[in-house]
């Protein structure tokens, strides 16, 4: 799962190897190993609890991991966190911002801390503002912002110092269908041009449409890795079928052994399979003359993984 | 490799003043500064003109009201200092801006004196302020320059210092309602503690002491020996203040046989107060006392609230470094 050893440093923004960290006598992370390579997007999903926030915090040179190897960007956040930080941007799920300065300013403040040169600033500033679509709120308070707006100036400020690595935990809650359309745009677009892009979400049907890679993580420990073309490769996915002729297409099911799983007005569902199964399915059932006009998935590849690994923890 | 620049103190500093000085709470807060000052020397000025015999024309009218003044200055910003700073750590963490902070190249310490720079100049600020009441009672004369200037200087360190102390307890206590309490009790503990253990342990601390009367009679009697626990009073930041303030000598007077002393400064008498307890019982009475200044107190507790103002910077830099170890109970690192 984790890259071998050789050219990660080049080719991966994150490579985390058996990673460990408890917390008194919870174990937050069991021997997690991920990696992120630089060009895509990496999708972190996983259960409440899985350990998903410890991993970005450890990431995020701010949490010491008990044991296991860590790179971001090449470093190591344990022993050269300074190195890590020039090249790293984070986006907590939860954070505060300071309500007193204007968004000009509370950027401008975080390009300091970042030790930009001074003459770069305004220009940057100026551009991740046009980015987020808060150009026309340069000059006011921050606490003018709704809770939307204020996500998007969070990921401005983590994106500031333009790091190669972007560790994100859930950066579309609280925002509106717009402006995660946004959100996915700037993310696929970092990752264009060569960042390495690491999102944790729970809405998994967003993160198909970002990612390019899938981590999934579970009690603390690496549960599959990986990319969505795999993924729809492999996923098994229920599907809806409607014909034209209900009675027609019940009949064409029946004599090919497919048990209908329910069905409503807009169709009829079909038990789990994967894309082969379900093409040969509907070419039967075309050659058959049913008269076929809808036959799709339901849920998403993304999805069917995720409940098959949390299916085991009931 | 990482050394704290004054660019980067100063960012944090100036930063955190942006923050306070928004919240426009600060014009009130200095105007009843200043008005609570005022009010306090205009009635001190009256009552040392007429309930302590200081005429008008006295020309050293000044010593007492100087002194007065200070000593409540000194009170009203050991109150002060605490407030400054003992939520700038853990307050951050829970309005969830320490750590988009720490993923910055900004260094612990940079932080943590950046921080306390702010803290502490908002205080230095408040004893600026008080300048011109100083001022009143050196125009009221037997004040030097040196004296106000010693004063000053030295309540301005002992400012940092508990700025620095409320700044290292917000870094390690996850609440900042436990912080800032705990940070009061450490000024009562430097203040009214001292006294307290003082006055519970030197009677424990005697010495019988044998005696030869002329006569032949021998007397043995227990003795207080203060001179072995003096340094208890060191630390205590009045003490500090009085003793570092140039002595004025008690005015002595002689009309006929009787010797009028008068003694109205209240820093000097503190001053004389703890280097005589720091003198071996003197069991030959010698008339020399009066002349002898006696050891300086202060230097040593100066010296104690200076490394306990350094050693807060260290904890606080310590708790800021990251990544860390552990996360404070309860508190998202976030």
């Amino acid at each position: 799962m984790a890259p071998e050893n050789g050219q990660e440093s080049a080719e991966f923004g994150v490579v985390v190897r058996d990673v460990w960290r408890h917390f008194g006598s919870v174990p937050a992370l069991s021997g997690v190993s991920i990696s992120a390579p630089y060009g895509q997007v990496t999708a972190l999903i996983g259960p409440n609890g899985a350990g998903k926030t410890t991993l970005l915090l450890i990431l995020a040179s701010l949490l010491r991991p008990d044991r296991g190897e860590v790179r971001v960007a090449g470093a190591d956040p344990v022993a050269d966190p300074f190195a890590v930080r020039s090249q790293m941007g984070w986006m907590p799920d939860s954070f505060g911002v300071y309500d007193q300065l204007t968004v000009h300013e509370y950027l401008g403040f975080f390009a300091d801390a970042y030790r930009m040169k001074r003459a770069s600033v305004p220009s940057r500033v100026a551009e991740l503002l046009t980015l987020i679509h808060l150009s026309e709120f340069a000059y006011q308070p921050v606490h003018v912002l709704s809770r939307g707006q204020k996500q998007r100036l969070a990921l401005a400020r983590a994106l500031i110092h333009r790091p190669r690595v972007l560790l994100l935990d859930e950066p579309a809650s609280g925002l509106d269908p717009r402006s995660r359309v946004e959100l996915r745009d700037i993310l696929r677009g970092l990752a264009a041009e060569g960042a390495a892009v690491l999102v944790s979400s729970h809405i998994l049907t967003e993160l198909e449409e970002i990612a390019d890679r899938v981590v999934l993580v579970d009690r603390g420990r690496t549960a599959g890795e990986h990319t969505m073309n795999e993924l729809a490769a492999q996923a098994r996915t229920a599907y809806r079928v409607r014909a034209t002729d209900a009675a027609a297409l019940a009949a064409a099911l029946q004599s090919r052994g497919v048990q209908a799983t329910g069905g409503n007005g807009t169709g009829t569902e079909l038990p789990p399979m994967s894309e082969d199964q379900a093409a040969e399915l509907l070419a039967g059932l075309v050659g058959g003359g049913v008269r076929v006009v809808a036959f799709e998935p339901l849920g998403s590849n993304l999805e069917s993984v995720y409940m098959a690994m949390t299916e085991e923890r009931r | 490799m990482n050394a704290p620049t004054p660019d980067g103190i100063w960012l944090v500093t100036r930063q955190e003043f942006r923050i306070r000085l928004r919240t426009g709470r600060w014009r009130w807060l200095l105007g009843g500064w200043v008005a609570l000052l005022a009010i306090f020397t205009a009635l001190l000025d009256l009552s040392v003109q007429t309930g302590y015999g200081f005429a008008n024309d006295n020309a050293r009218r000044g010593v007492p009201l100087f002194g007065i003044l200070m000593l409540f200055v000194l009170g009203m910003v050991l109150v002060i200092s605490p407030a400054l700073t003992s939520q700038t750590i853990n307050g951050d963490r829970e309005r969830g801006t320490l750590a988009t902070l720490q993923v910055t190249k900004l260094t612990p310490l940079e932080i943590a004196l950046g921080k306390l720079l702010a803290g502490w100049g908002v205080g230095l600020v408040a004893l600026l302020l008080t300048l011109p009441f100083a001022g009143y009672a050196m125009a009221n004369g037997g004040i030097t320059v040196g004296r106000v200037a010693a004063v000053y200087a030295v309540v301005a360190i002992l400012i940092g210092v508990v700025c620095a102390v409320s700044q290292a307890l917000s870094a390690l206590l996850a609440r900042s309602i436990t912080s800032a309490l705990l940070s009061y009790l450490t000024v009562a503990a430097l203040t009214i503690g001292t006294l307290i253990s003082f006055a519970l342990i030197a009677p424990l601390v005697t010495e019988p002491h044998t005696e030869r009367s002329p006569d032949g009679y021998v007397y043995t009697y227990d003795v207080m020996r203060q001179d072995r626990v003096w340094w208890l009073l060191a630390a205590n930041p009045f003490v500090v203040v009085a003793d570092a303030a140039p002595q004025v000598p008690p005015q002595i007077t002689q009309r006929g046989d009787v010797i009028f002393v008068a003694d109205y400064d209240p820093l000097s008498m503190i001053g004389r107060g703890v280097r005589d307890l720091r003198r071996p019982p003197d069991y030959q009475y010698s008339s020399n006392d009066q002349q002898d200044p006696g050891e300086p107190v202060w230097p040593i507790g100066l010296a104690f609230n200076v490394l306990l103002g350094v050693g807060a910077v260290a904890v606080t830099t310590a708790r800021l470094r990251t990544p860390s170890r552990r996360l404070s109970r309860g508190v998202r690192i976030a």
